[in-house]
């Protein structure tokens, strides 16, 4: 018996600890240690995006809207890639020129380390990647409708924000992802894995003998997960 | 964008906001030095940066404005010509100096053609305070000029960072563009009147 409810005591003590351990973490993590990197990552972003669309309503003026959106540009561009990616998820890209003049990019990441105040926050990291995404995809949408509505005027202020804001996109992903895979490869062995995971879905659910199923596959960019070829790999025998 | 030869540890990752801005201020303040008294370095070249050429494009597309700026058609399709004709071209030199063979990088060349548009910005600014006097054959001679000297300051600032990296027998092939390129903006500059 009191073994029984020793053991009792141990298991609730261990439960509560680890609650515990769990509440104390969780307001550490998901707090935001910068907010004012994180104000003006969205701040500058934002504000470009809402001038080019209530310029008309703002000035009659096109030249002052146009430079207010390209100083805003170019301020997230500086903000971005200098300041909020290390400060809110520990990240930097920079270009390096040796000695022979040849040039370099660089993508670093911080390592994680065991000082408390060097991990990356949940909330900041959200914001940083929700921010870093939607914006160039916006301006993607921009181009396209300055584009087939023929307002020609704005497109050079519309191409400014995609170049600017896709750069800063694909220099953090490349630093997410590491210098040492590149994205195709990422890429081909993710879809690889989907088309493998459908082939043994497949499998799975054919009624008749499968003796051997003879799988060879080079996993290519034109393959989806949905196609008919997997359907007729059960019926090999 | 910019570079810089930094060492791999944190002590920029964790540098202050303030030490960051004050470093690329004080850069870009020591390239427009380097415009005013060209010499062979490669400072211009090591260090890359565009904000230079984008302050001194705005300012002289800013500048270019015929017509007062608050009308309904205002100078709106002129200020983005100006924008176009000088990265258009500063891209199409790259390219060129790039196919000839130099060693040169994309970004590099951008830089140093952006911030040798500075002394004609200079020159900008002279004329439209020389525009105020009353328009004459004197005027336009103080203003041809002006322009002609800024002209030759740029062409001889530009090809002091950019024929180095050339090869020799290619010289004269990869600094004709450039001469082409200044050549059009001081024409821009010459023969802007305001209404």
């Amino acid at each position: 018996m009191p073994s029984k409810q020793d053991s009792n005591d141990d298991t609730e003590d261990v439960a509560l600890f680890d609650a515990e351990e769990e509440t104390t973490n969780r307001p550490k993590k998901s707090k935001i240690r910068h907010p004012v990197a994180s104000f003006f990552h969205l701040f500058f972003r934002v504000s470009a995006i809402i001038v080019y669309l209530l310029c008309e309503l703002f000035s009659s003026s096109f030249i002052a809207c146009m430079v207010t959106i390209i100083l805003l540009l170019s301020c997230d561009f500086w903000a971005v890639k200098n300041v909020t990616g290390r400060l809110m998820v520990g990240l930097r890209w920079w270009n390096h020129i040796d000695e022979d003049g040849k040039s370099h990019w660089v993508f670093e990441s911080r390592k994680a380390s065991s000082q408390e105040s060097k991990t990356v926050s949940e909330a900041e990291s959200r914001i940083f990647w929700l921010g870093l995404i939607a914006c160039p995809v916006l301006w993607v949408v921009f181009a396209f409708s300055a584009l087939f509505s023929f307002r020609v005027k704005w497109l050079a202020v519309v191409i400014m924000g995609v170049v600017l804001q896709g750069a800063n996109l694909y220099g953090y992903i490349r630093c997410k992802v590491g210098s040492r895979k590149n994205l195709t490869s990422m890429a081909t062995s993710y879809l690889g894995k989907q088309f493998l995971r459908q082939i043994v879905v497949e499998i799975q659910q054919c009624r008749g003998p499968v003796f051997a199923v003879n799988i060879s596959f080079r996993a290519s960019p034109l393959c989806t997960p949905f196609s008919p070829l997997a359907c007729n790999l059960c019926i090999v025998h | 964008m910019r570079s810089r030869v930094r060492e791999f540890d944190s002590s920029t990752l964790n540098e202050s906001v303030q030490n960051t801005i004050m470093r690329d201020l004080k850069a870009v303040g020591k390239k427009f030095m380097h415009v005013l008294y060209p010499r062979k370095s490669n400072t211009l070249l090591r260090d890359w940066d565009l904000w230079g050429p984008l302050i001194l494009c705005v300012t002289l597309a800013l500048m270019l404005q015929r017509g007062s700026v608050d009308s309904e058609k205002d100078g709106g399709p002129q200020f983005a010509e100006v924008f176009v004709i000088v990265w258009f071209g500063a891209v199409t030199i790259t390219l060129n100096s790039k196919l000839l063979g130099g060693n040169i990088s994309f970004f590099q060349s951008l830089c140093v053609l952006g911030y040798c548009i500075l002394p004609l910005t200079v020159a900008m600014l002279v004329c439209r305070l020389v525009l105020l006097a009353e328009l004459g054959p004197i005027n336009f001679m103080v203003r041809f000029f002006v322009v002609i000297v800024m002209f030759a300051w740029s062409i001889v600032a530009s090809t002091a960072f950019l024929a180095d990296s050339q090869p020799p027998n290619r010289k004269a092939l990869a600094v004709y563009p450039v001469f082409l390129f200044y050549f059009v903006i001081s024409w821009m500059i010459l023969t802007f009147t305001p209404q």
